[in-house]
């Protein structure tokens, strides 16, 4: 009896040493994202029986590498780490990741969607294979609509792009503020949850990057035209009752729950694909719909961004993650996240595959060859988080459009020109 | 040196070198290596180029390293001096003679043991505009409501408030100084007739003067350190008004591989505090008593 189990406790023993394993990270806390992150590594463990995956969830943002910065320094990094797709080129050029040129990643290349591909290169080597992606649209909750008189099928997208000048009729019937003037209501903040530098200024037909000047270009006209919406916006509603406003409904950090999309504090916001799941989750009687973000010309605009699966440099087990890249990267892990957590596939077979999208996911799914796309630079990070900072000010009105993205310029092209030929 | 005296050494050095190598691989080797890398192009990996004094220049110019080294001094120089206040406070009050003191001790003490993580979230939750106690207090006083986080004329002070929750810790080193004092001071005091009041301003009060030079110390060293609140609640905002010289500094080296520009910020920051650590030694000469209890 004894001996059976020491036998059973050796094969097991054995077994477990035969397994390569392999580290995944991720910086993701959405738990519905985590949740799909979970099931594709538990279906790739299943049907790699040598390979054990395990996901770890580690701290880190969309620009925030410390943690894998200071663990690859170390020696203890991980052996796929999922990296903002974005800041790609900047990783690499620091020479954090790994080059998968060696894995013959070029011959993946077609699978994907184009834009999403170019993103995973620099110095024309690869170093990722593109994950999700994503589109941004204006949510509009039909029952504050109605409730505020206005007909919610004046925003219906078959009536195509609404103006900027329809949302802001809406928006201003649905504002409402308490006896001290506090907004406890409203209608629209554009540059609320998705409706970022980039939204804007590509919504006004602005340009962010001159490959052929290696330069970038925040005071492109149309750039700072969304500027001007912003500041505009914010300087009518009284930019710091709006600030107090989501400090109130939106406090730092606030769960998905707590969206005041969600709780009818916020009647339309620009948010992602992502954002239908978590409607389903936390608001499923809601009635709500989708269109297109608001331009001057009522011309369709919207950007796509995404994630992908990396091998950070020194990875122990950089044969069997790679593996396991073309798995999660490839159409079964996209397969399972497209459906569960409600994010577009990069792999473009999938995009054919009409059983895994409703309704609303297929509005986004055909936005996708209009998207526009963050120019892949090594100071991505830099540019995004100048361009954040400038819009803050822009938002709370304390500098004027032109001169806060004059300063973007001049701090970001200075970290730029290293990287230029 | 006889043998003996070498032999001794030698034992001496090996009972010692555990703490020897961590100091030299954990203290000095970081150290120089910083000094090296702020004088080089340095991504965190690969090769680091030199570019000699390129990175100071550049800081002179850097618009966001003035703001983030305005916002930690005008950090510091309200959280120390008003850590120092809130700890004596704190530690008066511990001192009381009632039954349930343990009780209240535990509950002032409490906040400067919880995880700064857990803190925050609760100080997000009391700072709210509309639903927060602190803007219910105002409402009582009839004074308009404040967006703490939210305004960047307000976020660096609620900052500040943040630090006090953490101000047990120093209550409780006060409140061992204080027990320290003879009572027949106090005595003494009482017969040439002063007051509560005098007997705190005269008799406590300066007798707890060196805890108060050690408070102002770690103080000045932790405030110009401050990091997390800004980690984890604003991300350095509104408008980089809680973007202090340590978060700029990490920001640097991980969000943009600028490891080289973050040491030179790190061996300013260091030059910074060394000057400002003998100014407060020389200045406290003329206000620290040091014949406690004798």
């Amino acid at each position: 009896m004894r001996l059976k189990g020491l036998v059973f406790a050796i094969v097991l023993l054995g077994l477990a040493m035969a397994q390569t394993q392999v580290t995944f990270w991720t910086s993701s806390t959405n738990p519905i994202d985590l949740a799909a992150l979970k099931n594709i590594v538990a279906g790739f463990n299943k049907t790699n029986p040598k390979i054990a995956v395990k996901l770890v969830q580690v701290t880190g943002s969309e620009t925030d590498a410390a943690k894998l910065m200071t663990a690859v320094a170390g020696g203890t990094g991980p052996d796929v780490y999922m990296l903002d797709r974005f800041t790609i080129a900047e990783r690499a050029a620091a020479g954090l990741l790994e080059d998968l040129s060696q894995y013959k990643a070029e011959s993946l290349a077609l699978n994907y969607l184009p834009y999403a591909w170019a993103e995973t290169q620099f110095g024309g080597k690869t170093y990722g294979l593109p994950f999700d992606t994503d589109a941004r649209v204006l949510y509009y909750r039909k029952d504050m609509l109605r409730a505020a008189g206005v007909d919610p099928n004046t925003l219906d997208p078959s009536k195509g792009v609404p103006t900027i000048k329809t949302i802001q009729d809406i928006a201003a019937k649905i504002n409402k503020a308490d006896s001290s003037g506090a907004y406890t209501q409203l209608g629209f903040i554009p540059w609320f949850n998705q409706g970022w530098h980039y939204t804007w200024g590509w919504a006004f037909g602005g340009k962010f990057y001159d490959a052929k000047a290696c330069k970038v270009t925040p005071t492109d006209p149309g750039v700072v035209a969304g500027f001007q919406f912003l500041y505009d916006w914010a300087k009518n509603l009284g930019p710091q009752k709006v600030q107090t406003f989501i400090s109130t409904y939106a406090p730092p950090n606030y769960p998905p729950a707590q969206d005041p999309f969600v709780t009818g504090k916020l009647a339309m916001v620009v948010t992602g694909d992502w954002f239908l799941q978590t409607m389903k989750e936390y608001a499923p009687n809601v009635d709500y719909g989708i269109t297109y973000i608001p331009t001057p010309d009522a011309k369709k605009t919207t950007w796509a961004g995404g994630w992908s699966m990396v091998i950070p440099k020194g990875a122990k087990q950089a044969a069997a993650a790679w593996e396991f890249l073309k798995y999660i990267a490839g159409a079964p892990g996209q397969r399972v996240y497209t459906k569960e957590s409600a994010h577009l596939p990069t792999w473009r077979a999938l995009l054919n595959d009409n059983s895994l999208y409703d309704t609303r996911h297929l509005f986004f799914k055909n936005l996708l060859p209009s998207a526009n796309s963050r120019p892949p630079l090594p100071v991505g990070a830099l540019y995004w988080d100048e361009l954040t900072s400038a819009m803050n000010k822009v938002t709370l009105n304390q500098a004027e459009p032109k001169a806060a993205l004059e300063e973007v310029a001049n701090r970001v092209n200075a970290q730029l020109q290293q990287f230029c030929k | 040196m006889t043998r003996r005296e070498r032999y001794n050494l030698l034992i001496g050095l090996l009972f010692i070198s555990p703490w020897i190598i961590g100091f030299l691989a954990f203290l000095v080797y970081p150290i120089v290596s910083s000094a090296y890398l702020s004088f080089t192009r340095f991504s965190g990996f690969g090769a680091a180029q030199w570019i000699g004094w390129g990175n100071y220049t550049r800081m002179a110019g850097d618009a966001l390293f003035w703001k983030s080294l305005y916002n930690t001094a005008y950090y510091t120089l309200l959280a120390v001096p008003i850590g120092v206040v809130v700890a004596i406070v704190l530690a008066v009050a511990m001192n009381q003679r009632l039954r349930e003191i343990p009780i209240y001790r535990a509950a002032l003490y409490l906040p400067s043991v919880l995880p700064i993580y857990a803190l925050s979230f609760i100080f997000i939750w009391l700072l709210n505009p509309r639903y927060g106690l602190i803007n219910l207090v105002l409402r009582w006083l009839g004074l308009p409501p404040i967006d703490w986080l939210g305004d960047p004329a307000w976020a660096k002070f609620s900052i500040v408030l943040l630090a006090q929750l953490g101000a047990g810790q120093y209550a409780l080193i006060f409140l061992a100084s204080i027990r320290g004092i003879p009572q027949t001071l106090y005595d003494a005091a009482e017969i040439d007739g002063a007051s509560q009041w005098h007997k705190f301003r005269f008799v406590t009060l300066p007798l707890i003067t060196p805890v108060i030079l050690y408070d102002v110390v770690i103080g000045l060293g932790l405030g110009l350190q401050v990091f997390a609140p800004s980690y984890i609640i604003t991300s350095g905002g509104p408008v980089n008004s809680t973007l202090f010289y340590v978060y700029y500094l990490y920001n640097n080296a991980f969000r943009y591989s600028q490891v080289g520009y973050a040491s030179a910020l790190s061996w300013v920051l260091f030059l910074l505090s060394v000057v400002l650590a003998y100014g407060i030694f020389r200045w406290s000469r003329r206000w620290v008593n040091y014949e406690v209890g004798t």
